[in-house]
């Protein structure tokens, strides 16, 4: 299977949110309550890696709780695929 | 005619009463709370836990356990046998068995899906249909209690093939109800959240917010199940075809 890297992930998310007029920061620290990206969003990103890869990503709701960052949805992505 | 004499004929209370998932949690609280009121349980899940294990040595001549997949339907059937033979024919089943789910529907692998219906719809309803088959071919009466959730008539994320099988037994209670035509008694107790392993997944945000949301301001306690389970099984009363929601109020 193709693994996305963390940059083009992040270019995933940036095309996710400018669907919906909003600008991705470059700052990974950014908090995602702050830069409007919810829980469906990560849903939509995920569903796109999924489209690259050619891969189905599953997994479970506790884990998404603890995303706040964007740094955290790359880092949750990154290693999902790897799983 | 006889048919009408039956039916005007009061279902008896259960007094063998198989309980699927009784190891832990809800189930173990049921099993304990029957043999308290002096009834025989038999009781499974996948593995027998030093708790069940604990009330069998107590109660050997009134409890019949064992380790049961319970979508392993021949597992399950040789399992109702061994129970019948040490305890007497069965009169009594409590649907408790089930797994949890916490993932979105887009995110939940198609097995997972798959396994959540077979274990908590396909699984409840074939034990259903042996325990009732054991029950008419012996012309016996009894009473059927299937454990739902308030996830049925309520939407909650991440829930949503653990829901449609909730709402799926609910709406089996019914018919099955009326199928029987009184000669039993199939009734379904519907829970709001309360802790255990399988709601161990719930964050703290959202279990606050659950009970923010309940006018009584608590979860539901298991033991506060039990009454209603056990009158279902034991009292004399007219409810059939029902779901009855403990939830203090937080779904209404
Ligand atoms: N917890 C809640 O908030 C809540 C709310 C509403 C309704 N409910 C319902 O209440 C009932 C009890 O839930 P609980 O919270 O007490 O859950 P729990 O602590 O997870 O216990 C579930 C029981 O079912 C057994 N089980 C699961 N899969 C099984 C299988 N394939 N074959 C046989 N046994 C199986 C488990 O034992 P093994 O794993 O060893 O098999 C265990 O004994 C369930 O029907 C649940 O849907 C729960």
């Amino acid at each position: 299977m193709t693994e996305l890297s963390r940059a083009r992930i992040r270019g995933l998310m940036g095309e996710v949110m400018a669907n919906q007029g909003k600008v991705l920061p470059d700052d990974d620290a950014a908090e995602l309550r702050e830069i409007g990206f919810r829980s469906l969003d990560f849903s939509e990103l995920a569903l796109r890696v999924e489209d690259e890869t050619e891969e189905e990503l599953n997994f479970d709701a506790p884990g998404l709780r603890r995303i706040a960052t964007v740094g955290d949805v790359l880092d949750f992505l990154a290693e999902l695929q790897r799983q | 005619m006889s048919d009408l004499a039956t039916r005007v004929r009061p279902v008896p209370p259960s007094t063998v009463v198989l309980v699927s998932g009784g190891s832990r949690g809800l189930g173990l609280a049921i099993v304990t709370d029957l043999l308290d009121a002096g009834l025989k349980v038999a009781a499974f899940a996948r593995t027998v836990t030093p708790e069940l294990a604990k009330l069998a040595d107590a109660h050997p001549e009134r409890t019949h356990v064992g380790p049961v997949d319970v979508t392993d339907l021949a597992a399950a059937q040789a399992f109702v046998r061994a129970a019948e033979d040490r305890l007497g024919p069965l009169d009594g089943l409590v649907n408790n068995a089930a797994v949890g789910q916490d993932s979105l529907h887009v995110h939940t692998a198609a097995a997972d899906l798959a396994r959540i219906i077979e274990t908590n719809l396909t699984a409840p309803l074939q034990l259903t249909r042996l325990a009732v088959r054991r029950m008419l071919a012996q012309g016996r009466r009894g009473r059927i209690v299937n454990v739902t959730s308030i996830c049925a008539q309520r939407g909650f994320p991440g829930l949503v093939a653990y829901s449609a099988t909730k709402g799926g037994m609910d709406a089996a209670t019914r018919s099955l109800a009326r199928e029987l035509g009184g000669r039993m008694l199939v009734n379904a107790v519907a829970p709001g959240f309360f802790a255990s392993e399988m709601s161990a997944v719930l964050g703290q945000t959202q279990l606050d917010q659950i009970v923010r949301r309940t006018p009584t301001g608590q979860l539901t306690e298991p033991a506060e199940v039990l009454p209603v389970v056990r009158m279902l099984l034991c009292d004399q009363t007219n409810i059939n075809g029902q779901v009855i929601v403990v939830d203090g109020a937080a779904s209404i």
